[in-house]
């Protein structure tokens, strides 16, 4: 541990010409405090390795969700001209097709959205105090959503109407696809009455909406003409949704 | 605390590379901003370089670790735009895929952190420690790290991203750096010794 520590500085800090000497010394006459070094030097780098496949991962699971709800479009300015003439005869096609057939944008569609832009990673400002929600979303915004979801479980163990807690719970829950279980947290968060600002209702109904099941568009459609009609949380966002699932 | 659903809006390239510097709870989303960003790059590739869709991911996402990794180590000087920064280092990895110079694309940022420690030392005892390096099963390794506790992971993990003693103290529960720094060089002596447990 001693030597761990001395290692550690070394590599940490900026040594004088004289520590440098004094350590490189040691690894050339002492065989056990050089394998020490290797050692700190190889985990460093198989961790970093490790931490770069986590964030690829992450990068792959935002480039999929990117792709179901928005495919990728983009050209390179080079390869317009070449493609002007197919995309406006796709572009007529499309909207013919739209004007005979209306809207196709499928209730996971906007939920898929909907999750992509508000829930892909959630915003802690710090206060002072550190806590067990802090983190939980610290892991949740690291990519670790099942360590984070075990976290905000642990907390509803103990207090099981704690309102951030289930919201968090529900919201990873719907990341996880966990359906049954973001509803149930969500059903809990929408009961709490004492709050003016509460967003049960509205999460329920993306959560339907992302499940997709038989009936589930239509209770869908129930939670967001309340919400729409007693001005909840999300109401802006349900009446637009209500006019594109009643097309 | 308070808790926002609406992710903070990096508006300028000026903004997005302070998030991406300062290590706080922010830090992550700024990452996953610049991955979003230039995201179109991924179907650039794969038209321009006749590259499969997952080549052309890999180059993308290497592309942004790297620039992520410049921008940290003060590399980027702001000669150009992010986005010109980011094409170019990103059209270099394509065209090293075409030539099949890059053979294991996932070890880059491995190489460089260790050469990059090994910067320090001079090279009679540098050679002594390359030797017991390459000795090292580094499958084992990654996977004695699963064996670790989570708050040991998150801790050297945290570490590994260039967080210091005192800023992962005040993002996970630590009164202190020094009881960070204890911790996680206990943590680092718990892997080594489940490490040298395996190989025995």
């Amino acid at each position: 541990m001693d030597n761990m520590e001395y290692i550690d500085d070394f590599f940490k800090g900026l040594p004088t010409d004289e520590q440098k000497q004094q350590f490189e010394q040691r690894i050339i006459n002492d065989i056990s405090f050089a394998e020490e070094v290797a050692f700190y030097v190889s985990a460093t780098g198989a961790i970093k390795e490790q931490l770069t496949q986590e964030k690829k991962m992450q990068f792959r699971r935002i480039y999929k969700e990117q792709q179901k709800v928005i495919p990728i479009t983009k050209q390179p300015v080079k390869k317009i001209v070449r493609y002007l003439a197919a995309a406006s005869l796709v572009a007529t096609v499309l909207l013919s097709t739209w004007l005979l057939s209306g809207d196709k944008t499928t209730p996971a569609q906007l939920a898929n959205q909907y999750i992509q832009q508000n829930f892909q990673t959630l915003n802690v400002t710090m206060s002072g105090r550190q806590d067990s929600l802090q983190s939980g979303l610290i892991l949740f915004n690291s990519g670790n959503l099942k360590d984070a979801l075990v976290r905000f479980e642990n907390i509803i163990k103990k207090d099981p109407a704690n309102y951030l807690a289930n919201k968090y719970a529900g919201i990873i829950s719907l990341r996880l696809e966990y359906y049954d279980k973001a509803l149930e947290y969500f059903t809990v968060m929408e009961a709490d009455t004492t709050l003016f600002s509460n967003h049960g209702k509205f999460y329920k109904a993306v959560t339907l909406l992302k499940r997709n099941e038989n009936g589930d568009k239509e209770s869908a459609k129930m939670l967001l003409i309340e919400v729409k009609e007693h001005e909840m949380e999300g109401s802006k966002k349900a009446a637009e949704w209500l006019k594109v699932l009643n097309k | 605390m308070t808790f926002e659903n609406n992710p903070p809006i990096f508006s300028t390239d000026e903004e997005l590379i302070k998030s991406l510097q300062q290590n706080n709870a922010h830090k992550r989303r700024a990452e996953e901003e610049l991955f979003n960003r230039y995201a179109y790059f991924i179907k650039d590739g794969m038209n321009r370089y006749s590259l499969p869709e997952e080549e052309a991911f890999d180059a993308y996402s290497d592309t942004i670790l790297q620039t992520i990794d410049n921008i940290n180590r003060n590399l980027f000087e702001k000669r150009s735009s992010l986005k010109t920064y980011l094409y170019r280092i990103f059209n270099n990895k394509c065209v090293d895929l075409i030539r099949k110079k890059t053979t294991n694309k996932n070890s880059i940022h491995q190489t460089s952190s260790i050469s990059d420690m090994l910067l320090m030392i001079a090279d009679s005892a540098k050679t002594v420690i390359q030797q017991l390096i390459e000795k090292t099963d580094l499958d084992i390794l990654k996977n004695k790290m699963k064996e670790l506790g989570e708050n040991c992971r998150n801790l050297l993990a945290m570490f590994a991203d260039g967080y210091n003693d005192k800023e992962i103290a005040a993002l996970m529960e630590y009164k202190t750096a020094d009881v960070v720094k204890t911790s996680r060089l206990r943590c680092l002596d718990k892997l080594r010794q489940l490490y040298n447990n395996k190989k025995d």
